[in-house]
C-alpha cells in the first residue's frame, strides 16, 4: 500500500514536470520578449526587467530558467495579466470556485439521475426500459453541449421565459464575493432579500448545470448499467436469490456496493472531458468562471493568463486522478495487489 | 450434476427475476415522481425582482472613467453625466429647451458676450467613505470644473490624459475670455466674442460640474486621478461599485437636491454583445437595454412584456461628394446623382426600417429645420436628362469610399455603398468601393483621394451650428472636418449671422438660408436619419430617450404589481414614440 501511494506520487511529480515542461516550450516559441510572456508586465521599468530577470534567472542557461519557472508558478507567481495588469493568481481565485460550483453540482445531478436509471436498465435488462434508456443515453451523449444550450437558451429562455439565460445571480442582489459560492454567500451576506436572492440563484443554476450534466449522467448511466449487470450475474447473487433474498436487499446491498466503484473511477477520468464542457458551458451562459476567462484570454492573445490556465486546469485534473486512485486502492481490497503506480 | 443444478439455479433465477421486476415496478414510477418534484421545485420566478427597489441597465461597455469631460465615448457618458453629475443647466428633451439645474436663473447681455449665473443654493455633494463634504455646492466647483477644461496650467488640467475631445471640437478654450465670482452663488462667464451656442455647450452631457473641496483633498494626498475614477458629484445617484467588465452599482443619494431618486439603487449589468442584452431583458435579468440592433427591433416589439422607445436620432448619414474633383464639381453631375440614389430602399435594406428618409442634412427635429425644400425624388429618366445636359451620356467611373466600422448614423456603410453601386449602374456610372477599417479611414480621408464619402454626423448638443460648421463651412477646411472640399462665401455667411443672436427666432432665417445653398448645390446627398432606440421592461417608468445620447435614471421607477395589471399595454405608449417612415 505504502509502496504504491509513494510509486503513484512519484508518478504524478514527474507528470507534473513533463507539464510545466511542455508550457515552458509553448512560453518560449510564443511570439514577442519571453520576459514580458513570462511575467505579463508589457513595457517594464530598468527594475521591474531587473525583478524579473532575477525572478525567472533569464541570464542562465535554459535548465535554470525552467527551474525557476516552476519555482515562481508553484509559489502562485503567475504573472499579470495583457489585459487588464492585475496579479492572475488574484484573477483565478475569485473565478474558479464559481466553475467549481457548476462542476460540484452537475456532478451531482449526473449521479442523482445517472445512478438509478443505470440500475434500472440493468434490472430491465434487453427490455423496453432498458432499450429507451440506452438509446436516450446514446443520444444525449451526442448532443454537443453548446448546441444544447444555446437551444435551452433559446426555449426555456426566451421563448418561454421561464429561466434566466445568463450570469449567476441577479445584479440587484448585492453580494459581497467573499467564499465565491453564490449559495455560501448569500448566506453570509447581509441583504434584505435572502429568499428571494436563493431564488434567483437557484433559477440561474438549473440551465447551465443541466447543459453541463447531460453528458456524464449519460455515461454514468452507461457505466452503471455495464457494471450492474456483470454483478447481477454473479454467483454470489445467484446464490443470493436461490436463499430467497429479497430483491431489493441483493439490489442495494450486495450488488450495488461491488457496481459502484468502477463507476466513481470512470468518473473522475471523465473530470477533464466535464472541465471542457463546463467551458463551453460557461461561454453560453456568461458563466463567470475560469473557462469563459480563458477563451477571452485566447482572443486577446493573453500569454500569462493562457499559460496560468493550462497548468492550473491540467494540474487539477492530474492531482484528482491521483486522489481517486489513492481513494480506490484504499476501498477495494482487490486492487491492493497493485503496487505499480502506472498499473 | 453441476449442469442440473445450474439449470436448476438458472430456473429459480428466471423465476425470481420476474417476482423480482414486479416488485420493482414502484421503482420506475418513483423516479418519475421525484424528478416531478424536482421539477415543481424549478418552478420559474418570472417576476423575481419586485422586491428589490432597483434597476439594472444592459450597458454596451466599460466606461473609461466616470468623468464626461474627459471623452466623447458612449458607455462613459451613460454611466456618470445623468447619474453622477448635474450641470449648470440642463437640456430638456421633451420640450427641447435648455432649463434650470444647479444654476437657477441666467441673463445673457445684448451682445451675446457676458453670461451671468444665479447658482442654486444648499446643493451638496456626495458623502461616501472617502469624502465628506463640507460645505455645499458654490460658484468655486463650477469656476473649477471650467478652468481644469480651458486652462492648462491648472493642477488638474493633465489629469486622466489632458484631453477635452468635445470642448476642442466647439472651441471652449478660444471663446471663454474669463470667468468672474461675484458671490458664492453667481458667477459671470465673458466670452470673447458673440457665441450662439455656448448656452448649450454648457447644456450638453459633457460639461459636468465637479467638487473642488474633494479635488483639493486629493491634491493633499496626491491622489488626484481619483476624482476621475472615485467620483463625487451633486448627482442623483452615488457610485458604489465598479467591477470591470462586469457591473458598476450606483446607490441612490438620499440628499439629493431635485428630491430623492424613486429606485434605491441602478446596476449596469456591462453587456457588450447585444444578443446578449436582449436575452437578458427578456429573461429580467435587465429592466432596460442600450442599442438594439436594428435587426432586432422586430423581437422586442413582439414581446407583449418590452416596451421600444423610439426617437429620431439627431444625425445624418450622407453621400458627400469631392466638389474640387471633375466631374463633380459640375452642379448637372451632383443633381443628377441625388436623382439616381434611392434612399428608400438603402433605409429599407441597411436600416430594416429603423430610420427616417433625410430631406436635408439637418433632422426635422430641430428648431432649424426647414421644411420648405422638397427633395430630390427618385427619378432615373431625369437623372440621365441631367447627366446628358452636363456631357456625360455616356457616364464614367467614381470612387466611392466607406468605412467599415459600424456607427449610430450608419449601422453598414458597407451594404450602403453597394446599394448605391448597383442604383448608379442604372445612369451607367459604375462605382468603385474601397474600404478601410476606421482608423486608417480618418487618416486616408484628409487627403481628398477619393471621388465621394460615405459618412455621416452625430450631434453633440442642440445648436444646428453644430452641424453646419465642422462640417461645410470653409474654416472647416482646415480643420479636416469638410469631406466634401466645398467652401461657399454665401453659406459661410449666413452661419457667421446665425451665430451672432441668441434668439432662436432671430437666428432661424439663416439656417434655413443655409440648408437652401445645401439643397440647391447638392455637395452632399443626404440619405437617412438614423432611429434611436432603447428597450425596456413595460413595468419601468419614468425613463425618456435623450436625442443627444446620454441615458437618464434619475426619474425611472419601477411599477408596482398592481398598478401593472390594472395598466392596458396601450396606454403605456410613450410620447416619445413615432412610428416609422
Amino acid at each position: 500500500m505504502s509502496l504504491y501511494i509513494t510509486r503513484r506520487i512519484n508518478l504524478f511529480i514527474f507528470t507534473v514536470a513533463a507539464l510545466y515542461f511542455l508550457v515552458f516550450l509553448m512560453v518560449n516559441s510564443l511570439p514577442g520578449d519571453l520576459a514580458t510572456n513570462l511575467s505579463g508586465i508589457q513595457n517594464p521599468t530598468v527594475a521591474q526587467s531587473e525583478t524579473i530577470v532575477a525572478q525567472y534567472q533569464l541570464d542562465k542557461n535554459w535548465f535554470n530558467q525552467y527551474i525557476s519557472f516552476i519555482k515562481q508558478r508553484m509559489n502562485g507567481n503567475f504573472g499579470v495579466s495583457f489585459n487588464n495588469g492585475l496579479p492572475i493568481l488574484d484573477e483565478m481565485l475569485t473565478l474558479l470556485p464559481a466553475t467549481i460550483e457548476l462542476c460540484i453540482y452537475a456532478i451531482f445531478i449526473a449521479l442523482l439521475f445517472g445512478l438509478p436509471l443505470g440500475i434500472l436498465a440493468a434490472i430491465y435488462y434487453k427490455k423496453t426500459a432498458d432499450f429507451f434508456l440506452l438509446s436516450t443515453s446514446l443520444v444525449g451523449y451526442s448532443i454537443p453541449v453548446f448546441w444544447l444550450g444555446v437551444i435551452a437558451i433559446m426555449y426555456f429562455g426566451l421563448d418561454l421565459q421561464w429561466l434566466p439565460v445568463a450570469g449567476r445571480l441577479n445584479l440587484l442582489y448585492q453580494v459581497e464575493a467573499v467564499t465565491g459560492f453564490t449559495f455560501i454567500d448569500i448566506y453570509l451576506s447581509d441583504i434584505q432579500y435572502k429568499q428571494l436572492a436563493y431564488n434567483d440563484a437557484f433559477a440561474h443554476l438549473i440551465m447551465p448545470t443541466l447543459t453541463l450534466a447531460l453528458i456524464p449522467a449519460t455515461i454514468v448511466i452507461r457505466i452503471t448499467r455495464t457494471t450492474m449487470l456483470e454483478e447481477l450475474n454473479a454467483n454470489y447473487i445467484k446464490a443470493s436469490e436461490a436463499r430467497g433474498v429479497h430483491p431489493l436487499i441483493i439490489i442495494f446491498n450486495h450488488a450495488l456496493p461491488n457496481a459502484l466503484q468502477p463507476v466513481f473511477s470512470q468518473i473522475s477520468l471523465q473530470l477533464s472531458t466535464l472541465l471542457t464542457s463546463a467551458m463551453v458551458t460557461e461561454v453560453v451562459f456568461s458563466w463567470p468562471g475560469i473557462g469563459q476567462w480563458l477563451i477571452q484570454a485566447t482572443y486577446q492573445q493573453d500569454y500569462p493568463t493562457i499559460t496560468a490556465g493550462i497548468l492550473v486546469c491540467a494540474g487539477f485534473v492530474i492531482l484528482i486522478t491521483l486522489i481517486s486512485d489513492m481513494l480506490l486502492i484504499a476501498t477495494s481490497p482487490q486492487q491492493r495487489g497493485v503496487i505499480n503506480g502506472s498499473k | 450434476m453441476l449442469s442440473t443444478l445450474g439449470v436448476t439455479l438458472e430456473n429459480i433465477n428466471r423465476n425470481q427475476c420476474i417476482t423480482m421486476k414486479n416488485r420493482l415496478n414502484f421503482v420506475l414510477p418513483s423516479y418519475i415522481l421525484i424528478g416531478l418534484i424536482m421539477l415543481a421545485g424549478c418552478t420559474p420566478n418570472v417576476e423575481k425582482n419586485t422586491h428589490t427597489p432597483g434597476i439594472v441597465y444592459c450597458s454596451e461597455g466599460d466606461p473609461t472613467s466616470f468623468n464626461p469631460q474627459l471623452t466623447t465615448n458612449g458607455p462613459t457618458t451613460d454611466a456618470s453625466s445623468y447619474q453622477i453629475y448635474n450641470r449648470l443647466v440642463e437640456y430638456d428633451p421633451t420640450s427641447g429647451t435648455i432649463v434650470p439645474a444647479l444654476s437657477h436663473r441666467w441673463f445673457i447681455n445684448d451682445d451675446g458676450t457676458k453670461y451671468t449665473f444665479y447658482l442654486r443654493k444648499k446643493v451638496e455633494f456626495h458623502h461616501n467613505d472617502i469624502f465628506s463634504p463640507t460645505r455645499y455646492f458654490n460658484a468655486d466647483d463650477v469656476i473649477f470644473s471650467i478652468n481644469r477644461i480651458i486652462d492648462s496650467a491648472h493642477p488638474y488640467h493633465n489629469i486622466s490624459g489632458g484631453n477635452y475631445p468635445f470642448f476642442e471640437n466647439v472651441g471652449f478654450t478660444d471663446s471663454i475670455n474669463k470667468i468672474v465670482k461675484v458671490n458664492d452663488h453667481m458667477i459671470i462667464i465673458h466670452l470673447t466674442q458673440k457665441d450662439a451656442s455656448f448656452i448649450a455647450s454648457l447644456a450638453s452631457n459633457f460639461m459636468v460640474i465637479q467638487s473642488k473641496e474633494y479635488a483639493d483633498q486629493l491634491l493633499k494626498t496626491q491622489d488626484m486621478s481619483s476624482i476621475d475614477n472615485l467620483p463625487i458629484g451633486t448627482g442623483p445617484f452615488v457610485l458604489d461599485s465598479y467591477f470591470k467588465n462586469n457591473h458598476i452599482r450606483y446607490k441612490a443619494n438620499p440628499q439629493y437636491w431635485n428630491g430623492t431618486p424613486r429606485i434605491e439603487q441602478l446596476v449596469f449589468n456591462i453587456t457588450p454583445k447585444s444578443t446578449n442584452r436582449i436575452a437578458k431583458l427578456m429573461t429580467g435579468d435587465c429592466d432596460v437595454s442600450a442599442l438594439p440592433q436594428s435587426s432586432e427591433i422586430e423581437t422586442i416589439r413582439r414581446n407583449k412584456k418590452l416596451e421600444l422607445q423610439i426617437q429620431t436620432g439627431f444625425n445624418v448619414s450622407y453621400l458627400g461628394f469631392n466638389t474640387e474633383k471633375p466631374p463633380f464639381d459640375n452642379l448637372k453631375v451632383r443633381q443628377a446623382i441625388a436623382h439616381a440614389v434611392n434612399k428608400k430602399s438603402i433605409v429599407k435594406a441597411v436600416y430594416y426600417g429603423s430610420a427616417t428618409i433625410a430631406d436635408g442634412p439637418l433632422p426635422p427635429l430641430s428648431w432649424a429645420y426647414n421644411n420648405t425644400l422638397s427633395s430630390y425624388d427618385y427619378d432615373i429618366e431625369k437623372a440621365k436628362q441631367l447627366l446628358k445636359e452636363a456631357g456625360h451620356e455616356n457616364g464614367f467611373n467614381m470612387s466611392l469610399w466607406a468605412s467599415t466600422e459600424q456607427k449610430i448614423y450608419n449601422p453598414n456603410a458597407l451594404k450602403t455603398a453597394e446599394l448605391i453601386q448597383s442604383q448608379l449602374a442604372l445612369i451607367d456610372i459604375s462605382v468603385d468601393i474601397k474600404t478601410f477599417g476606421s482608423t486608417v479611414f480618418s487618416e486616408k480621408i484628409k487627403d481628398y483621394q477619393y471621388d465621394s464619402i460615405l459618412t455621416g454626423w452625430t450631434a453633440d448638443n442642440a445648436d444646428p451650428d453644430n452641424l453646419f460648421r465642422p462640417l461645410f463651412s470653409c474654416a472647416a477646411l482646415l480643420s479636416g472636418g469638410n469631406h466634401v472640399n466645398w467652401c461657399n462665401q454665401e453659406f459661410d455667411e449666413n452661419l457667421n449671422r446665425g451665430m451672432e443672436s441668441n434668439k432662436q427666432q432671430k437666428r432661424r432665417p439663416y439656417y434655413q438660408k443655409a440648408q437652401k445653398s445645401l439643397h440647391q448645390l447638392v455637395p452632399i446627398i443626404p440619405i437617412a436619419h438614423a432611429l434611436r432606440f432603447q428597450a425596456k421592461n413595460r413595468n419601468i417608468g419614468g425613463m425618456s430617450l435623450n436625442p443627444y445620447g446620454g441615458i437618464s435614471f434619475t426619474k425611472a421607477y419601477r411599477r408596482s404589481q398592481k398598478a401593472k395589471s390594472t395598466l392596458a399595454p396601450s396606454e403605456e405608449l410613450d410620447s416619445t414614440k413615432l412610428e416609422v417612415k
